[in-house]
């Protein structure tokens, strides 16, 4: 492993890489003198590139700059030396906004099942380092919503130690757990809907953390459904199983 | 791999002088992003109107769009002077601090609208490699690049190396994207991206 996130080093430096892979390196990149040094070096010569591509601004660029950070609160300084390469949260909130469909808003319930929230939290604790940390609760908070419906309930997911939590009233199933293996390299997960007549309806797909921690959420109509899938698709995902399930929850 | 590793890899302190950076006026922005991170609204102006141009140009290359362009400038800015506190300057400079900023934020752009083009496309190859527009966007890239030293460096990659930098530094490619688009093995895009940028940054060091 270690290994493999020393060769990110020159795709990290021009952000070629996935959230997951961003994480992984930065992860690593405190613990490795070598890396931070090198990685130094390649963001400067990436710099002059970027710099080469100075163009005027618009004028109306400064005002709404200004305008904005007059309102806008600054963060504080990190402790420790890891602070190579800011993080940009805002952005990464805002893609997953444009992936994930604009969720309904269910009330959250004061009195919610017991088993699912002890769920949620398994999520939450095994999470991710800072990276991520934005566009992880933006997910969290949609999970703990289907967790916390009145009808929500839950179902083992032979994928590690992992869940499902399902809620019809919701239109979603949550999946999340703990030691799930990684798939094979270019694989990820990717869930799937397998409904009375056999055809399979295509769900998100999911990497889980080096710590084996993963959480999905799916959008579906429990009408017609008779069970729920698990396989490995390359990257990016597949709009029919194109492997056997790795495992399969009947409803 | 890790004799490979040892080679290439040269200790550069991150105080030293910085290939291509600019030699005069790197310490002033640096101190000016110190000061912005300490609240100094004035400093972060003197900053912006040093480093504005950079960023929208960069996030112009990149998103193409110009109205796209001036949101993800706009939303880097502000990213700047929200984290500027976080700014170390014995660890690079404050122009690639900024602009790694800013080309995270273009990037990140990129693809979450190619993310909707996909949802929107369910058949058809996912990233389509479009190797017959590469010499012309190699040539629209070296009339883009105006800085003789950038043009340079260039020169001095190979063909392949340039496609690497073009398709991810410039398209928001992750490695993976490159690797399957050109066909070639991942190890081998990852290497190829890293050896592009120390060609780039060793070559830059000669000449200045």
């Amino acid at each position: 492993m270690t290994e493999n996130v020393h060769g990110l080093l020159g795709a990290y430096a021009v952000d070629a890489v996935t959230p997951e892979e961003r994480a992984a390196f930065e992860e690593h990149l405190p613990a490795c003198e070598e890396c931070a040094l090198e990685l130094g070096s390649l963001l400067e010569t990436a710099a002059t590139l970027g710099a080469a591509e100075a163009a005027t601004p618009p004028a109306s660029l400064r005002a709404s700059v200004m305008e904005q950070v007059g309102r806008t609160a600054q963060l504080p300084p990190v402790g420790g030396d890891d602070a190579l390469v800011a993080q940009a949260p805002a952005s990464r909130e805002r893609e997953r906004d444009a992936r994930a469909p604009r969720r309904r808003v269910w009330p959250r319930l004061a009195v919610a099942a017991a088993s699912a929230i002890a769920l949620v939290s398994v999520g939450i604790a095994g999470g991710s380092i800072l990276a991520d940390r934005e566009a992880d609760l933006a997910l969290e908070k949609d999970v703990m919503m289907v967790a916390s419906a009145p009808d929500a309930h839950s179902l083992d997911l032979a994928l590690g130690a992992a869940h499902l939590v399902m809620s019809e009233k919701m239109h979603s199933v949550a999946a999340m757990g703990d030691d799930c293996p990684t798939p094979k390299d270019g694989m990820e997960y990717q869930l799937w809907v397998v409904m009375e007549d056999g055809s399979k309806h295509a769900g998100p797909t999911f990497m889980p953390d080096d710590d084996g921690t993963f959480m999905a959420l799916m959008d579906m109509e429990m009408e017609g459904a008779v069970a729920i899938a698990v396989t490995e698709e390359p990257m990016g995902g597949s709009d029919q199983p194109t492997s056997t399930e790795v495992a399969v929850v009947d409803l | 791999m890790s004799a490979g590793r040892e080679r290439r890899l040269r200790a550069v302190p991150a105080t030293a002088a910085t290939p291509g950076a600019p030699a005069t006026g790197a310490d002033e922005l640096a101190d000016l992003l110190v000061q912005s991170g300490r609240g100094d609204a004035e400093a972060f102006e003197r900053l912006y109107d040093r480093l504005a141009g950079s960023v929208h140009g960069l996030a112009l290359r990149i998103v193409r769009d110009p109205q796209i362009a001036e949101d993800v400038a706009q939303e880097a800015l502000v990213e700047v002077w929200r984290q500027a506190a976080r700014y170390r300057p014995g660890r690079g400079s404050a122009r690639a601090w900024v602009l790694t900023i800013a080309h995270r934020r273009a990037v990140d752009r990129v693809r979450s609208e190619q993310a909707h083009a996909d949802r929107l496309m369910v058949h058809g190859p996912r990233h389509a490699p479009d190797l017959d527009d590469q010499d012309a966007v190699i040539d629209q890239m070296h009339a883009e690049w105006q800085a003789a030293r950038v043009r340079q460096g260039l020169e001095q990659l190979t063909a392949l190396q340039r496609e690497a930098l073009e398709l991810t530094y410039y398209k928001g490619y992750t490695n993976r994207q490159l690797a399957d688009s050109l066909g070639i093995p991942l190890g081998t895009a990852k290497a190829r991206i890293r050896d592009a940028l120390i060609r780039l940054r060793d070559g830059w060091e000669v000449t200045t």
